[in-house]
């Protein structure tokens, strides 16, 4: 074991030898530096081991053979060990990444790169405030010496700023450390703790100074131009240093620091961190600079942790599980996004799409990202997810709200950030040069992001049974990336087959679950086996897709909140990038991911709820929440119907569905949505009817289905771009289902089921099918199509059965729907609801038959004339859901019997079979019968059709007069522009944009905010050190002015 | 006496942070610093400083005497070690002061603001 003090033995030693060595001699330099940090880092490793293997006992470290108070004393417990560890792993890589700066500057910086990692040693192990004070001195100059590494006029202002604003706070510290001095006897932070000077007449002053002057060193918002500045203009290699280890030094002080006041003073450190947190933010959106934003970013999460200390007596033995999960995710994507920044060289975000020549650093990039927002499988995850639980349980709910909120904002430009870099045009002028030393620490970043992850995730309690195996097969996938579509296609389907047939061994009696199940994994199999159709690597495609299917599967495997959660979010996170993948794609991907993260965070809210309200974990807990209870199960609610996309929630919808390529469409469209479904039926079966709020919930929620359902049908019908028509119809056909299942009777619900596993069929084929036409033609706009039933006629019938299905028609399972919905309805006695579902449903008939005629109908156009069928392997899984709705529509009952079955358990019945007879107190209906009666008409027409079609003459496409004319071109005689003008001019107003135009003027708002709050900082250095006094004297009149 | 000391010392601190927030000249905002330093070093000493004793040099007075008689040596190891921190931010500083004009050929704080917002 190498003692500690040896850190700042050998650190010091190797600085002064670096003074000896000649100038011109800087690769020993170098080479001397590297060892130095690499040695320290070794040190402190070595600790670390010792504590988590070992379980060694905490050691005190003594100098100049006195004990404290007379001598300074160190201490090399777990947590020193792990923090040092990391500010040292930190070192040694911003070393080796600033190599050849460093030699440009000469030895000298060499020196000061040393012995700033080595203060930043000190400051976490020494127990001395006074010794603590001299290196937190070292570690400012090594920082304003440092700054210099970059050779900019605006480094040095940024240095003198910092220099300026240090000053003041260093001095105040001195009188805050004289006058504890004064009261406690002792320089020793253990025993300064322990003194109680806030007992003491004016130690409460003694106290303040201390603390004020620890939260400014941590730059707080908006005492923190000084700070900005610095990561802002130091080389981007020292900035992640200042990110990761400063600040991790930094809250550490403030950690040991926190008995010193006791828990009188806590809540200034929650406020000041709440507002930092919030404050740097917004601030963040007004970024586009990325080290600017990154240095934003950075101070926030700094803000955020500062936030946890000061909730510590709330959140108790777990505090230190949250502060470092997510200080270790700070700490590894911040260092690592700076390190990034390096390398991509470019002075504005739009620039970082030239990541997309090297895919797997964006692949980084993305990493660092969602580390950074919460997502799993990263630590903050469970840190945030622990947070808010813990706070649940302190009903602190305005804490969970303002974290959540901040969040939210961090979301808002980390997301525009990575849209830019997935979906921007790559820059010419900007080259990544390949150097191990600067990749490398990204790389090692990265991996201990994925590493923690996996390790902290048992900490949490029902972490341990989270299922990894299928994210090892998604990474599997990201290793074949380089294989043809051809092979990829096929490991995924035998992947998700196998895993299917193992997911229904565990499903046996929970029918609900298997039908989710088979919507999930059995559409993934059908919709990729149209990739077949596809050529080369498409590179990053099935990694994407099979997270999102992992998710899905995730989320009906879960059996606690966590795991749901968890899940949730790797659908969320697939599903993004599979969305963004289309080319006019980054708007929508951009608001998709802002609405899921928005519902996602309601989700949270709502599971601390639960949880708080008897500690369970399990997803039962849904069904006794005491807390809150309204307010919990509208909050999860939302948060399911952000992926159901209902009224208000919907904008994202049309664009993502319908920019996105022609084989994920039906991916988000027909199977996506389906897991907002399952998740409010989840919710619903655990709240139950006959709770007061719950009830009016669902009432509400009818009402927002039904509106839906009137918003998405207008929506469709004025619609020219084909897939949008359909995206529009999904969000009404997803109205139907909320509708459906707010009834909460069985009927309702046997409803639901039938027109969730209807819209998953059809509308699978709708987009596979329009998909392969509008890549085909190479337009979605349908008045550029017409007269394709000739040339395509397996797709003109895969069509039209599926608007035979939508249109609720006999013999087809879309009239099971429609009659269970409207006996649903007449039964619970929602007339007026009821009233503008049916409404809807006519005007449905209007997009359907746009669709159709369009397409399929009118005139040949005359550049398609060559037109072929489109390719089989669209075709053939859109026959296998052709098979699949013959059979529900003729054998409804072997379906809807067991899920009544099922609901009975839960609702009174209000159906019952006999045979194929299902019968309400309404009437009753019969599925095969009505199949064979219709069946039988048509083949007997047709038959006598056939008979007759001797008799036909044909005629040519212009064989015509029309108004007197004979027409030469098809689209004189094909009306498809506009079709519904005179409707749109009688109920045009309904479709008026209100939710859009709501989002757009709220985020027009955030943003306008921002952009006034952000002239505070006006870049005078001096109004920066007023703020640092105002900052002072602000707190001083709260905590002790009495104001 | 050491009252006024004390008081002093906190008006040399106040004296020297006005100078740092309402000076224009990079120069005299870092003379502002030396004086808010001064201050600070000042109220240090008074505060480790007991009525009536002698300073803790042990030349001086015999060990014996020592334990009754001195004030308090801790102050002041701190003040020593204040004033060299002190003249290394200071020289630090001028160093800055002269980047910038090299820079900008001017002190005026107000001309160095690049990075904002």
């Amino acid at each position: 074991m190498v003692a500690p003090i040896y850190i700042i033995a050998v650190a010091l030693g190797l600085a002064f030898l670096l003074g000896l060595l000649k100038s011109s001699s800087t690769n020993l330099g170098s080479l001397l530096m590297l060892a130095g940090l690499a040695f320290i880092a070794f040190v402190s490793g070595q600790w670390l081991y010792e504590f988590l293997i070992n379980g060694r006992a905490t050691e005190m470290i003594f100098t100049a053979g006195f004990k404290p108070p007379f001598s300074i004393n160190l201490r090399m417990g777990m947590q020193e060990a792990l923090l040092t560890t990391m500010i040292n792993a930190a070192g040694l890589l911003s070393g080796l990444y600033l190599i050849d700066t460093l030699k440009k500057t000469g030895i000298n910086s060499m020196t000061v790169l040393l012995v700033f990692v080595m203060s930043l040693n000190v400051i976490v192990m020494t127990r001395d405030i006074f010794n603590l004070f001299v290196f937190l001195e070292i570690s400012s100059i090594a920082t304003a010496g440092l700054v210099l590494l970059s050779s900019k006029g605006n480094a040095f202002q940024a240095g003198m700023k910092y220099l300026i604003a240090t000053g003041i706070i260093s001095g105040l510290f001195l009188i805050g450390i004289i006058f504890s001095y004064l009261y406690a006897g002792s320089l020793n932070i253990d025993e300064l703790n322990a003194a109680h000077i806030m007992d003491i007449k004016g130690g409460a002053i003694a106290i303040f100074i201390i603390y004020v002057s620890v939260i400014l060193e941590l730059k707080p918002f908006p005492a923190n131009g000084w700070g900005i500045d610095v990561y802002t203009a130091a080389k981007p290699g020292f900035s992640a240093l200042i990110s990761s280890g400063t600040a991790t030094a930094g809250l550490y002080v403030a950690y040991k620091l926190l008995p010193l006041g006791g828990e009188t003073w806590l809540p200034y450190f929650t406020i000041i961190g709440a507002i930092t947190f919030i404050g740097s933010n917004l601030m963040g959106t007004r970024q586009q600079n990325p080290n600017r934003l990154l240095g934003y970013s950075s101070i926030s999460q700094v803000g955020l942790l500062l936030m946890i200390l000061g909730l510590s007596n709330q959140l108790g033995d777990n505090t230190l599980f949250i502060a470092f999960s997510i200080l270790i995710s700070h700490y590894a994507a911040k260092a690592g996004l700076f390190w990034l920044s390096g390398i991509v060289k470019s002075q504005n975000l739009e620039g970082w799409a030239v990541l997309r020549k090297q895919p797997f650093m964006l692949f980084l990039f993305g990493t660092f990202i969602f580390a950074l927002i919460g997502f799993p499988p990263f630590p903050s995850f469970f840190g945030k997810w622990q947070l808010i639980m813990e706070l649940a349980t302190q009903e602190n709910y305005l804490w969970m709200t303002l974290i959540l909120t901040g969040s939210f904002i961090e979301a808002i430009y980390l997301f525009k950030w990575l849209g830019f870099a997935i979906k921007l045009d790559v820059p010419s002028n900007i080259v990544m040069k390949f150097e191990w030393n600067k990749y490398l620490p990204v790389y090692l970043m990265a991996l201990t992001l994925y590493v923690i992850g996996f390790y902290v995730s048992p900490m949490v309690e029902g972490g341990a049974f989270i299922n990894y195996i299928p994210l090892l097969f998604v990474l599997a996938l990201f290793a074949l990336d380089f294989l043809p579509v051809f092979v990829k296609n096929t490991i995924s389907i035998a992947g998700i087959i196998y895993y299917m047939v193992d997911l229904f061994s565990q499903l046996e009696n929970d029918l609900m679950r298997q039908i989710f199940a088979v919507i999930f994994l059995g559409g993934a199999v059908l919709t990729l086996m149209a990739g077949y159709n596809k050529k080369g690597t498409r590179a990053g495609f099935y990694p994407m897709a099979l997270m999102m299917f992992a998710g899905l599967t995730g989320i009906i495997e879960a059996n606690s909140m966590l795991e749901f959660f968890f899940s949730w979010e790797i659908m969320t996170a697939g599903s993004y990038f599979l969305i963004i993948r289309g080319k006019r794609s980054m708007p929508h991907g951009y608001s998709y991911m802002l609405f899921s993260i928005g519902g996602a965070y309601a989700l949270l809210f709502g599971f601390a709820l639960a949880y708080a309200s008897g500690l369970d974990t399990t997803i039962a807990a849904l069904g006794h929440i005491t807390q809150l209870t309204t307010l919990a199960y509208t909050l999860l609610a939302v948060g399911f119907m952000t992926k159901t996309a209902s009224l208000g929630l919907h904008i994202w919808l049309p664009g993502a569905h319908g920019e996105a390529e022609s084989d994920v469409s039906p991916m988000v469209s027909a199977i996506l949505l389906k897991a907002g479904v399952f998740g409010l039926m989840l919710l619903f079966l655990y709240m139950g009817t006959g709770t007061e709020g719950g009830d009016k919930l669902l009432y509400v929620l009818g009402w927002v289905g039904a509106l839906t359902t009137l918003v998405g049908n207008l929506g469709a019908v004025f619609q020219e771009d084909a897939k949008r028509l359909l995206a529009y119809s999904s969000i009404g056909q997803l109205g139907y289902i909320l509708f459906a299942v707010s009834i909460m009777t069985q009927l309702g619900w046997l409803a639901g089921f039938t027109y969730t596993i209807n819209h998953f069929m059809f509308k699978a084929i709708l987009f596979l099918v329009i998909g392969g036409i509008v890549v085909k033609l190479g337009t979605h706009n349908m008045y550029e199509m017409g007269g394709m039933i000739k040339k395509m006629p397996f797709s003109f019938i895969a069509v039209l059965i599926s608007i035979i299905v939508i249109g609720g028609i006999p013999p087809l399972s879309g009239f099971a729907g429609k009659w269970l919905f409207y006996h649903a309805i007449i039964q619970k006695g929602w007339y007026f609801q009821g009233a503008v579902i049916f409404f809807a449903g006519i005007i449905a008939f209007l997009y359907l038959f746009k669709l159709i005629h369009s397409v399929f109908l009118g005139q040949l156009k005359d550049n398609h004339r060559n037109m072929k069928e489109i390719s089989p392997w669209i075709l053939i899984p859109s026959y296998l859901l052709i098979i699949g709705i013959m059979i529900f529509s003729a054998f409804p009952q072997k379906i809807l019997q067991p899920i009544g079955e099922m609901l009975s358990v839960y609702f009174p019945e209000s159906l019952h079979w006999e045979g194929t007879k299902a019968y309400t107190s309404l009437g009753y209906w019969d599925g095969t019968t009505i199949m064979i009666v219709v069946m039988t008409a048509f083949i007997l027409l047709l038959g006598w059709l056939v008979l007759m079609s001797k008799k036909i003459k044909k005629v040519e496409q212009f064989n015509i007069v029309y108004a007197a004319e004979r027409p030469f071109r098809p689209e004189t005689t094909h009306v498809s522009y506009n079709i519904y003008a005179g409707y749109k001019k009688a109920v045009g107003f309904l479709v008026t944009p209100v939710v859009e135009i709501f989002w757009d003027s709220m985020s027009a708002l955030l943003f306008d905010f921002a952009g006034w709050l952000r002239r505070i900082y006006s870049g005078n250095m001096q109004n920066y050190a007023l703020h640092v006094v105002l900052f002072i004297v602000v707190f001083y009149l709260i905590a002790l002015g009495g104001l | 006496m050491e009252y006024i000391i004390l008081i002093s010392g906190f008006l040399l601190v106040l004296i020297g942070l006005w100078g740092i927030l309402s000076q224009k000249n990079l120069i005299k905002i870092i003379l502002g610093f030396t004086v808010f330093n001064t201050g600070i070093n000042i109220v240090m000493v008074t505060v480790g400083y007991v009525k009536g004793k002698t300073a803790p040099i042990l030349d001086v007075i015999s060990p014996e005497e020592a334990l009754t008689s001195i004030v308090d040596p801790v102050p002041q190891a701190l003040v020593l070690t204040a004033i060299v921190i002190g003249l290394g931010v200071t020289a630090l500083m001028l160093v800055y002061a002269l980047k910038l004009y090299q820079d900008k050929k001017t002190l005026d704080i107000n001309n160095f603001k690049d990075l904002k917002w």
